[in-house]
């Protein structure tokens, strides 16, 4: 078989000999085509170094309209050159970005004379991305940033400017907005370098409830005030609704998490060290020696032999959870709260849900960090950045456009701050739904949907008078000295948490064997470096 | 009585080796027929989740046959279908466009590598070698081909990086060059007045079509498979990979769903294409790719084989 292939070759061989000696005609066909194909390959080669020089052209055009005298432009806003803004977000292109973009630069234009280019990078790769963005130099002007994003990581390295100046020259609209609180909560080492957008600034854990099962049993939410009076609900639901679990909890997102994590000033990202805010010393303790740990883990341990929560829990991932409420195959689940969560929620599942709050709402650096803008130490203009930051702060149109597109063409009026999707529209079909009113600048001056309570912001406002100020707030941790110790708490507990928080395993047994483990993997360390760091802040404030 | 008991013997001896070869084929046959199985097992369920009503996914979980059947997610994804029909032309043609032209270099640099009379055949078989095993990271990688060279957001940021070239393949190339096409022949062509270019494109290709279809398979599928390129180069939707629409997807709920510090991520993720969706869209990735197999195939046995007895 083999051999005969081998030779039908040989032969196939001097066929080709034989023809290529005849058959110019074909040859030259056939080279026509290679030669082509390099062509191509040529002018895909031209094309990129034209591209290339393109840019490089258009860029030091950029640079070149700018060095001369800044100074006169910040003294002069009508002699303001031309300039081009580029603003990077995280969150998913949509249709209609090009045009909400044109209509942007229209009015910018007239206002400072910028136009802007709308960037937005996947979630899943707004790490990579922006991380390799900083490392290349390129330039752009405007960042999101935030504690979840490695906000404290990019300033240690130096990728953002420093803000206090530019807010005195041209973000002094932004300022009276945010007002201090917001201003020195953000600051790293004393200093801003992200402008907070304004939104709830404290944050609150609790539970969604399905609206339809507390109206069938006549439940009312306000005659719960503690955690321990959900156990006769549960046990209704259980008893009375088949297929339907009356407390959700997936692998990272558990009840007992909410409520802990939410006591606590965790400090930081992570819960390695916490600080309890209604304690007036500035001590850094370990939350998983505290009577509170143990008494919530022991509450979700009674709920889930009980059979309140699923079993699975510990295999369910957190879009699941969401599935799960979506199929109405839960009754009541945790989430992160503010005021209008239910609504938001009510909309995206599909399902009308009520939340009910169980710790009281505290803001930490965590809030005051958790959505800002920063301007990139790449940026060619951190003035312009700035005068556009700043009207996102107190220009409505400016605001409503980029968050909720051109009225008329994505969402209509309904009443004076009151706005629906325009008519055959949904969230689904809008060419522009970006859903990141919480990203830029002040969310109180953004319009509501028609199913949210017209009273939202003054909620809010509520909200965060009632938070308790964590003594700690505008503190944030440098943990590179103990990276090693973090690694290896954190593998200690991922093999822990998740089981004891969800109920699954017996505390009595396994809090304190948690403990230990923690303590061998470095936990000591690492609480005694955040003291020693948020002592040096303390002296410094 | 002799002759009877020996075509007894035979008789016996016969279905003996029958007996046991079938056993034999038997045993092979449930060892194959396993593991297609596995293989077929998982795509079939994708499929059937993929028609299955979204809700009834929720309450009874998985099955292989759909306890309500719907076409929700296909009627969703089409449509949505600017951005697949988009992104699959662009995979279309990238895959096109890379494997032809991947091809015709990666050969043209094995072919001189292959010849024992080139003077600096090692230098060169160096370069392929060392790459093959060092690489500069992800971060000067990045630089070149965004700085030095602006690839950012064309259609040739999907094409050059990685893919295009690839080291292990010119080996493979220049093997079977080495080893399938005696030296001899090349040079009667040469006594033929054949020049270099006219030997490598009339006598070495058309004798190394085993070889060409087997890496014209390997970069077929590693370019129609990419994600990371569109990942790391591609911020205009408009160049999105198909395989990058999907893995996006899958990196997005992940990114989400760790972020606890995060309000409005259980938002966000409540917005996310549902499970019935990801699988139509796994279905619908894997379309023609399917059918270059069988394509590739014919081609693919014959070069293996040959590689192996020769090699």
């Amino acid at each position: 078989m083999l051999r005969r292939s081998g030779s039908a070759w040989k032969t196939s061989a001097l066929k080709v000999n034989i023809h290529f000696l005849r058959g110019e005609q074909t040859l030259k066909k056939q080279l026509i085509i290679v030669l082509s194909l390099v062509m191509v390959l040529m002018l895909v080669a031209a094309g990129c170094g034209n591209s290339n020089s393109g840019n490089s052209g258009s860029n030091s055009k950029g640079k070149s309209s700018n060095t001369p005298d800044s100074s006169s432009q910040a003294k002069d806003e009508h002699a303001l050159e031309p300039y081009k803004l580029t603003m990077v977000y995280p969150g998913s292109t949509p249709n209609d970005l090009k045009q909400v973009q044109e209509e942007l630069n229209k009015y910018l234009t007239e206002k400072i004379n910028a136009t802007i280019e709308l960037k937005p990078i996947d979630w899943g790769a707004w790490n990579d991305k922006t991380n390799l963005m900083f490392t290349s130099n390129e330039e752009f002007d405007i960042i999101f940033s935030a504690n979840w994003v490695g906000y404290s990581d990019n300033v240690i390295k130096g990728q953002y400017v420093q803000l206090d100046e530019l807010i005195e020259t041209h973000g002094q609209g932004a300022k009276e907005v945010l007002g201090p609180d917001w201003l020195n909560g953000s600051k790293v080492n004393g200093h801003n370098y992200g402008l907070p957008t304004l939104k709830e600034f404290a944050s609150t854990g609790g539970l969604l409830f399905r609206k339809d099962l507390l109206e069938k049993y006549k439940i009312d939410l306000n005659t719960i005030n503690k955690v321990e009076d959900l156990e006769p609900v549960f046990q209704t639901i259980k008893d009375n609704e088949l297929g339907v679990t009356p407390l959700l909890a997936s692998n990272l997102q558990t009840l007992a998490g909410k409520l802990l994590n939410f006591h606590y000033d965790t400090l930081g990202s992570d819960s390695f060290g916490v600080l309890d805010p209604r304690s007036s010393e500035l001590k850094v303790i370990n939350m998983y020696e505290t009577e509170r740990y143990k008494e919530v883990i022991t509450l979700m341990h009674r709920w889930y032999e009980m059979g309140f929560i699923n079993k699975d829990a510990a295999g369910i991932k957190e879009d699941q959870m969401n599935n799960l409420m979506k199929a109405g195959k839960g009754f009541a689940y945790n989430a992160q709260l503010k005021p209008g969560k239910d609504a938001e929620m009510t909309t995206s599942l599909g399902v009308e849900v009520v939340q009910k709050e169980f710790v009281q709402p505290l803001t930490t650096t965590n809030e005051a960090t958790g959505a800002m803008l920063s301007i990139s130490r790449t940026s060619d203009n951190p003035e312009r950045a700035m005068m556009f930051i700043d009207l996102l702060y107190t220009d409505q149109y400016l605001l409503n456009l980029l968050n909720y597109g051109i009225e008329g063409v994505h969402y209509v009026k309904q009443g004076d701050n009151v706005i629906d999707f325009a008519p055959g529209l949904t969230a689904q079909t809008s060419g522009y739904n970006i859903g990141a009113a919480w990203m830029f600048g002040n969310q109180m001056n953004t319009y509501l949907w028609t199913n949210e309570d017209p009273n939202k912001w003054d909620q809010f406002k509520a909200f965060n008078d009632s938070s308790i100020k964590s003594p700690a707030l505008g503190f944030v941790f440098d943990p590179t000295n103990v990276k090693n110790e973090i690694a290896a708490v954190t593998n200690v507990k991922q093999q822990y948490d998740t089981a004891l928080s969800i109920g699954q395993v017996d505390p009595e047994k396994y809090i304190p064997e948690y403990v230990e483990k923690l303590k061998a993997a470095g936990m000591d360390k690492i609480i005694a470096e955040k003291q020693k760091q948020l002592d040096a802040w303390a002296a410094n404030k | 009585m002799n002759h009877r008991a020996a075509a007894k013997a035979a008789l016996n001896n016969h279905a003996v080796t029958k007996r046991k070869r079938s056993v034999s084929q038997l045993l092979l046959h449930i060892l194959f027929g396993l593991a297609s199985i596995l293989t077929i097992l998982p795509i079939i369920l994708v499929f059937s989740i993929s028609i299955s009503d979204e809700t009834s996914i929720y309450t009874n979980g998985y099955s292989f046959i759909p306890s309500e059947f719907s076409m929700a997610a296909y009627s969703y994804l089409w449509q949505d279908g600017g951005a697949i029909i988009r992104s699959y032309s662009v995979t279309i043609m990238v895959t096109i466009i890379g494997s032809v032209a991947g091809l015709l270099m990666m050969t043209l640099f094995a072919y001189p590598i292959s010849r024992r009379d080139f003077p600096y055949r090692n230098v060169f078989s160096f370069f392929v070698f060392f790459t093959m095993l060092f690489s500069g990271g992800l971060v000067p990688w990045y630089l070149v081909y965004s700085n030095v060279i602006d690839l950012k957001d064309s259609v040739w940021a999907l094409v050059v990086p990685n893919l295009l070239m690839n080291g292990f393949n010119i080996l493979i190339i220049r093997t079977f060059f080495q080893n399938s096409i005696p030296p001899s022949l090349i040079e009667s062509a040469t006594i033929d007045g054949a020049g270099e270019l006219r030997i490598w494109w009339k006598i070495i290709m058309p004798l190394s079509m085993p070889v060409l279809a087997t890496i014209g398979l390997f970069s077929t599928l590693a370019y129609w498979n990419d994600w990371f390129n569109s990942l790391i180069f591609i911020s205009d939707a408009r160049w999105y990979s198909l395989q990058y629409v999907m893995q996006k997807m899958l990196l997005d709920v992940l990114f989400l769903s760790q972020q606890s510090g995060n309000g409005n991520s259980a938002l966000l993720l409540a917005t996310m294409p549902s499970e019935t969706v990801r699988m139509a869209m796994a279905i619908i990735g894997a379309g023609p790719i399917v059918l270059a197999y069988p394509f590739f195939q014919r081609y693919l046995v014959q070069g293996l084989t040959i590689g192996a007895v020769k090699g």
